[in-house]
């Protein structure tokens, strides 16, 4: 994020005494969220559990404190993006010495749930009542990552949050927000955002594509996170065409491109779950919405910021954000006139705006503390029993 | 009459089957065509009459060769790999140039453009593009290969397929509301880079089922040398 100017009224920090008084619902909460992984037996579990609290704690402390969202929101989805992958492969490793999965296990149903799938299973379920995804519905001893609580975990969160899923719960974009976080300064800026419809055609293909198939196209073909997570072993010509295109996917579009361009370039250009989620964001009462009357020096400093171009200089004339938007708050951070704001569906903008941050920042941090907060714990776990 | 109402059934009841089968080709590149329902309805059937004439034209192959499945697998491989390739080409031209009455109206204002379209590829018509994915055999065609192949007479087996690729076209009609989707000004984009990633798909697709058919027909003659040299042994 490039400097800021100096801060407004609005933009002071909290005194110290409020900032805590605001944390204390989050923190009792999400301490009763933690208890029974607190009470688990075995120090590492306790531990971890406990350094995970404090750790989301912390930031939303430091968000009522600071008045910033993106700065500490950032700081959790790095650490859910990188930590992720570590205890997926540590589990995957443990029960089966690789983190390929041979053909019978996938037709045992034991492959894990993500929710990437759930928009190629909705035509051939509505179809034929059968979900294309060699997976179990409940959770299994083999397989705890089941597709009924996915499902049910998505749901709830897309009701509630939209789009904000893709900043608040997704433990892949944190890899791509990580690495668009290195460098100082992009390398290239100009992109055409005609590739901001790019995604929408990928879901789209994926979609007619896997009614035609009866396969999940997107995990077979296009998934980046293949190869960080798990993949089909390599037997053929074919397993190994798709293992190469993980491989190219990801250091393409999670590494390479986020880097010079600082951009959330997979979420941005590529994602079709991302797209799928977008038609969801009118579920939510909280969005980003731009107040015409303090905008208008034309700065432009939210639109060269947004980690997904979701602000262009169309939609800032239209006094809000476009669909792809993920209420990641960077905008709002950076808006030297606080003309972009936290908004209520319903409401006048830049009425309270402080008050709708609240009320957004209150519900997202329970779902990143109750989804993301458990990966995180569940991963440093692993960590921590390693070192002792 | 039972055989006109069997016909019917079986083409209804496997319809959505179909439609998924022609769905990848169909929806992006009505996506990118025309938006009124007028147009959109009469390419639609133009496809449909496309795929027709795939269908019966397997079936007189099928019929003419005598056999209960159309060819043999080796010959599949060649047809659907070249049909498959032939989507991907077709589909690439289509990505890349656009029906003229897709693209922004101010474009169509300027002469300019007006030359330039003049010049341009023509994109595939809807006809061929319904032939193709007439050729791509799905689950439900086999079927009534099946069933038509025991008509006992080339007339019947046509009425039978013509009948039966009636029940399926019931199931098209939704594609029409692809019209209603090209008020979102973003539509033809999204549908042509659709229409890009799926030549993609199915240039690999026809690759591999050439390579298949390739690879077969070099082991058939490999068994061929084989068998002559042990004859000759003998």
């Amino acid at each position: 994020m490039p400097d800021k100017a100096p801060p407004s009224a609005p933009d002071l920090p909290r005194s110290i005494g409020r900032s805590l008084l605001l944390s204390v619902p989050m923190a009792l909460f999400t301490l009763l969220l933690f208890t029974p992984v607190i009470r688990q037996p075995g120090r590492p579990a306790k531990l971890a559990a406990l350094v995970t609290w404090v750790f989301m704690i912390a930031l939303f402390f430091l968000m009522m404190r600071t008045r910033e969202t993106y700065r500490w929101r950032r700081v959790f989805f790095i650490a859910l993006g990188f930590l992720f992958p570590v205890g997926f492969i540590w589990d995957l490793i443990a029960l089966r010495s690789s983190m390929s999965i041979p053909m019978e296990r996938m037709l045992s149903g034991d492959t894990p749930f993500c929710f990437m799938v759930i928009p190629m299973t909705l035509i051939p379920a509505a179809l034929t009542k059968t979900i294309i995804f060699p997976g179990s519905i409940l959770p299994t001893p083999s397989n705890p990552h089941s597709i009924a609580m996915m499902v049910a975990l998505w749901l709830l969160a897309t009701v509630i949050l939209g789009k904000a899923w893709c900043s608040y719960g997704c433990f892949f974009g944190g890899l791509d927000e990580g690495f668009s976080s290195i460098a100082k300064k992009a390398r290239i800026r100009k992109i055409n955002p005609r590739w901001r419809l790019a995604p929408w055609a990928i879901l789209v293909g994926i979609v007619l594509l896997s009614a035609a198939t009866f396969e999940p196209t997107y995990c077979m073909w296009l998934c980046p996170f293949k190869a960080v997570t798990e993949f089909p072993q390599v037997r053929s010509t074919q397993t190994a065409i798709q293992f190469g295109i993980f491989i190219a996917l990801f250091l393409g579009l999670v590494v390479v491109l986020p880097f010079l361009t600082k951009r959330r370039t997979q979420c941005a250009f590529f994602c079709p779950f991302g797209a799928f989620q977008s038609i969801f964001s009118r579920t939510s009462i909280f969005e980003v919405r731009i107040d015409k009357d303090k905008c208008g020096a034309g700065c432009l400093l939210c639109q060269n910021n947004c980690p997904t171009m979701a602000i262009d200089q169309e939609s800032i004339r239209a006094g809000k954000t476009l669909s792809s938007c993920m209420r990641c708050g960077a905008c709002i951070d950076v808006c030297r006139k606080d003309a972009a704001v936290w908004h209520i569906k319903g409401t006048p903008v830049g009425l309270k705006p402080e008050r709708a941050r609240l009320l957004f920042l209150y519900a997202g941090w329970v779902f990143a503390a109750m989804f993301g907060g458990s990966i995180i714990a569940h991963s440093l776990e692993r960590l921590i029993g390693l070192a002792m | 009459m039972n055989g006109v109402a069997e016909a019917l059934a079986l083409g209804f009841g496997s319809g959505p089957v179909c439609v998924a089968s022609c769905g990848p080709v169909l929806l992006p590149w009505l996506g990118a065509e025309p938006r009124k329902l007028g147009p959109t309805g009469r390419l639609l059937a133009i496809f449909l009459g496309g795929r027709l004439a795939g269908y019966l034209g397997f079936a007189v192959v099928a019929w003419a060769a005598g056999l209960t499945l159309p060819l043999d697998l080796r010959s599949r491989s060649l047809v659907f790999g070249l049909a498959n390739l032939g989507l991907a080409l077709l589909l690439g031209f289509s990505a890349c140039f656009p029906h003229r009455a897709s693209v922004a109206p101010e474009e169509h204002a300027t002469r300019l453009y007006q030359i330039d379209a003049a010049t341009r590829f023509r994109p595939p018509s809807a006809l061929t593009l319904g032939f193709l994915t007439g050729l791509n055999l799905c689950p439900p065609f086999v079927a009534a290969g099946v069933r038509a192949a025991a008509t006992h007479s080339l007339l019947g087996a046509l009425a039978f397929f013509a009948l039966f690729f009636a029940g399926t076209s019931v199931w098209f009609l939704p594609a029409l509301g692809v019209s209603w989707l090209r008020r979102f000004s973003a539509v033809p984009t999204v549908a042509r880079m659709t229409m890009a990633a799926l030549a993609i798909y199915y240039a690999y697709l026809g690759i591999v089922s050439v390579a298949a058919w390739r690879m077969a027909a070099a082991r058939a003659g490999n068994l061929f040398i084989f068998i002559s040299g042990m004859v000759s042994h003998a």
